[in-house]
């Protein structure tokens, strides 16, 4: 009981005394989540309003006598007539470790039912980008663990790479991958007592989707084993348009965190189109002046500023990074629409998804035609480049002369041997979804397409083939793989080791073609 | 009322043509409202309408609603008459309101700046403090 009285004299005490100087304005006009008051003098931009009722407004208009307010909470518990006060607060989310594992609203509070997040600290949404001065190239690779991206689009840690595509070609596939492929890393990095090993935190911000799909999601992840690495900013499509507008700089500022502690974290816009879409709906209902397919003139700063924000920093500022995979969904295939453009000038390189790929049973559906990655080659692991720097060009050379050797069935062998490497590379390219491969995997089976391992094998089989020597690999070859995780590049001697292993299992499945028994038997498992 | 960008316009060059050394004058908004109704012209009543409105926005921005539990006793009247000017300049108009539901203390509002010394806001702080 004396506890309780010392607490409330303590609060007493604290509560002013003194008038303090407060800025009120009156709600004048109020609706579709839009509020426009009256005086508000000392208002700033961005800054939090106070409605009443327990009602937060963003300021996104400053005019001659009134404010133009966005409104975060429930509008239906305002009036017009009410009175606002300013808080002299900008936007502010929380940020830190506490949020790992937790699902949360464009404020940062709790909608898993996992109770409050433990987190000190709060960063405001909207924030300057890294200057010039505390940048630094990019250099170190992140796993997707999907093939085609790692060997041929590879992406860095720090870098902007869009994912770009029709409706249901598999783009937060790929970014779930991603996620899962990193926890993976994390895991058994934690597991093995790495030292040196930078652990990459997740960020997944979802704009605008059904609720349903959000849930999906989480529960992936959560069955991978992802969500201790992953925070899920989530502005489902029942969330107003201001919601959805700001979730994805609410999800840079938690990112930004780990940025600025030294840390490496990736966060997955999905998507950028139902963003500008929501933004569009705010600008005008806030009665501003449209442009193309009626956005807002700062439709293009509004993407440029957020995703400037992902970036490597230097030693000097702590080392660490935000990696941004923006999702943008294109209509009919069509890259030049309006946002497309925009963020691919914006970003540093893009995976295209094809609707046609995806049906043709290529998945991920990517493009590698014109699919790019402009920075992330330097961050590539060695051994991949070794063993993967010809795919992008020897694959375009199997496009056109397949595209060529329909026409005809005279070839020459040369051209014959071209085309059917490149059905192999295509092949070994198709993946599961949520099964991302580790790169030492990626490096052994892309070695062994490169050395002719699997000329002779029949294109329907080389999958067969692919796991099977997966499978050999990491039951019998755990060593070899290990070193080439280590070594992180294929010096002459791992070479020699895994031509030996290679071979010995080329014996292996030779054999068992051979046996007529083993072979009706795999037929009969196929 | 829909108010066109044209309206919102005019009546803010009219708005101007009313300050008098940056102080309304209110010959000169008589005079305008007078002129603009004899015109008679298409938006007169959109003009009109937000003429009134930045009227009534300048007339709050130089009036000081000075609220209180009781009766101000008129030498603080005039101090806190002094203290306003000092702080908001010439021209302010002071308006002087008995309101009880304040229980104590003082509210002062002049524009959208608002001094609450009152007992009922510092209950209310110490409410949303617990």
């Amino acid at each position: 009981m004396g506890d309780l009285l010392r607490e409330i004299e303590a609060q007493i005490a604290g509560a002013k005394t003194a008038a303090a100087k407060q800025n009120v304005g009156i709600i004048r006009e109020l609706g579709d989540g839009v509020a426009r008051i009256e005086g508000l003098t000392d208002a700033m931009l961005n800054e939090m309003i106070d409605l009443g009722n327990g009602v937060t407004g963003l300021v996104l208009n400053l005019e001659e006598t009134e404010v133009g307010v966005v409104i975060l909470g429930d509008y239906t518990k305002l009036k017009e007539g009410g009175e606002a006060r300013t808080t002299g607060k900008l936007l502010q989310v929380p940020v830190g470790k506490g949020l790992l594992g937790r699902v949360v609203n464009v404020l940062g509070e709790p909608v898993d039912g996992k109770g409050p997040i433990k987190s000190d600290k709060t960063y405001p949404v909207e924030k300057t980008a890294p200057g010039i001065i505390r940048r630094r190239s990019v250099g170190q690779p992140v796993q997707t663990g999907i093939m085609p991206i790692d060997a041929m689009i590879p992406i860095g840690r720090g870098q902007r790479e869009l994912i770009i595509g029709d409706r249901a070609t598999g783009k937060t596939t790929i970014c779930i991958d991603t996620m899962i492929s990193q926890a993976r890393l994390n895991k058994a990095a934690e597991a093995g007592g790495e030292k040196d090993f930078r652990p990459l935190y997740c960020i997944y911000v979802a704009i605008g989707q059904k609720q349903s799909t959000i849930a999906r999601v989480i529960s992936i992840l959560e069955e991978a084993g992802a969500m201790p690495y992953t925070i899920v900013v989530a502005s489902s499509a029942s969330d107003s348009a201001a919601n959805q507008y700001l979730a994805p700089f609410a999800g840079a500022a938690m990112g930004e965190w780990f940025m600025d502690n030294g840390m490496d974290a990736l966060i997955v816009y999905d998507d950028l189109t139902k963003q500008a879409v929501a933004y569009r709906q705010v600008s005008l209902l806030l009665k501003r002046p449209s442009g193309r397919e009626a956005f807002p003139g700062d439709v293009f700063y509004l993407h440029s500023r957020l995703l400037e924000r992902a970036a490597r920093v230097g030693e000097k500022y702590g080392n660490g990074s935000l990696t941004a995979m923006p999702i943008i969904e294109t209509q009919a295939g069509d890259v030049s629409a309006y946002i497309p453009t925009n963020v691919i000038s914006i970003t540093d390189g893009q995976i295209f998804l094809e609707t046609d790929l995806f049906y043709q049973g290529v998945r991920p559906a990517i493009n590698v035609g014109i699919s790019v990655s402009r920075v992330g080659s330097a961050a590539q692991v060695k051994a991949m480049k070794q063993v993967a720097g010809k795919l992008k060009g020897e694959l375009a050379q199997f496009r056109e002369l397949a595209a060529f050797a329909q026409f005809g069935s005279d070839l020459d062998a040369k051209t014959q041997a071209q085309i059917d490497r490149g059905k192999r590379i295509v092949e070994i390219f198709k993946q599961p979804q949520y099964n991302p491969i580790p790169v030492e995997i990626q490096v052994v089976v892309i070695w062994a397409v490169q050395n002719g391992y699997l000329d002779q094998v029949p294109v329907a089989r080389v999958k067969e083939f692919q796991n099977k020597l997966t499978e050999y690999f990491t039951t019998r070859q755990v060593e070899l793989l290990a070193k080439i995780r280590k070594e992180k590049a294929i010096s002459d001697a791992l070479k020699a080791e895994l031509k030996t292993a290679v071979d010995a299992f080329k014996q292996t499945w030779t054999d068992e073609k051979a046996t007529p028994e083993k072979a009706e038997a795999a037929k009969a498992q196929k | 009322m829909k108010i066109n960008k044209r309206a919102q316009r005019e009546a803010k060059q009219l708005f101007r043509l009313c300050l008098v050394n940056g102080l309304l004058d209110e010959n000169h908004v008589r005079q305008v409202v007078r002129r603009v109704v004899a015109a008679d012209h298409r938006d007169c009543r959109a003009i009109l309408s937000q003429f009134g409105r930045l009227v009534k926005l300048e007339l709050a921005r130089h009036t000081a609603t000075i609220e209180s539990a009781t009766l101000v006793p008129p030498d603080l009247r005039a101090a806190i008459e002094a203290g306003l000017t000092r702080r908001y300049g010439p021209g302010l108009t002071t308006t002087f309101i008995e309101r009880p539901a304040l229980i104590g203390g003082m509210r002062i509002q002049v524009g959208s700046d608002v001094f609450d010394g009152s007992v009922r806001a510092g209950l209310a702080a110490l409410e949303k403090r617990f």
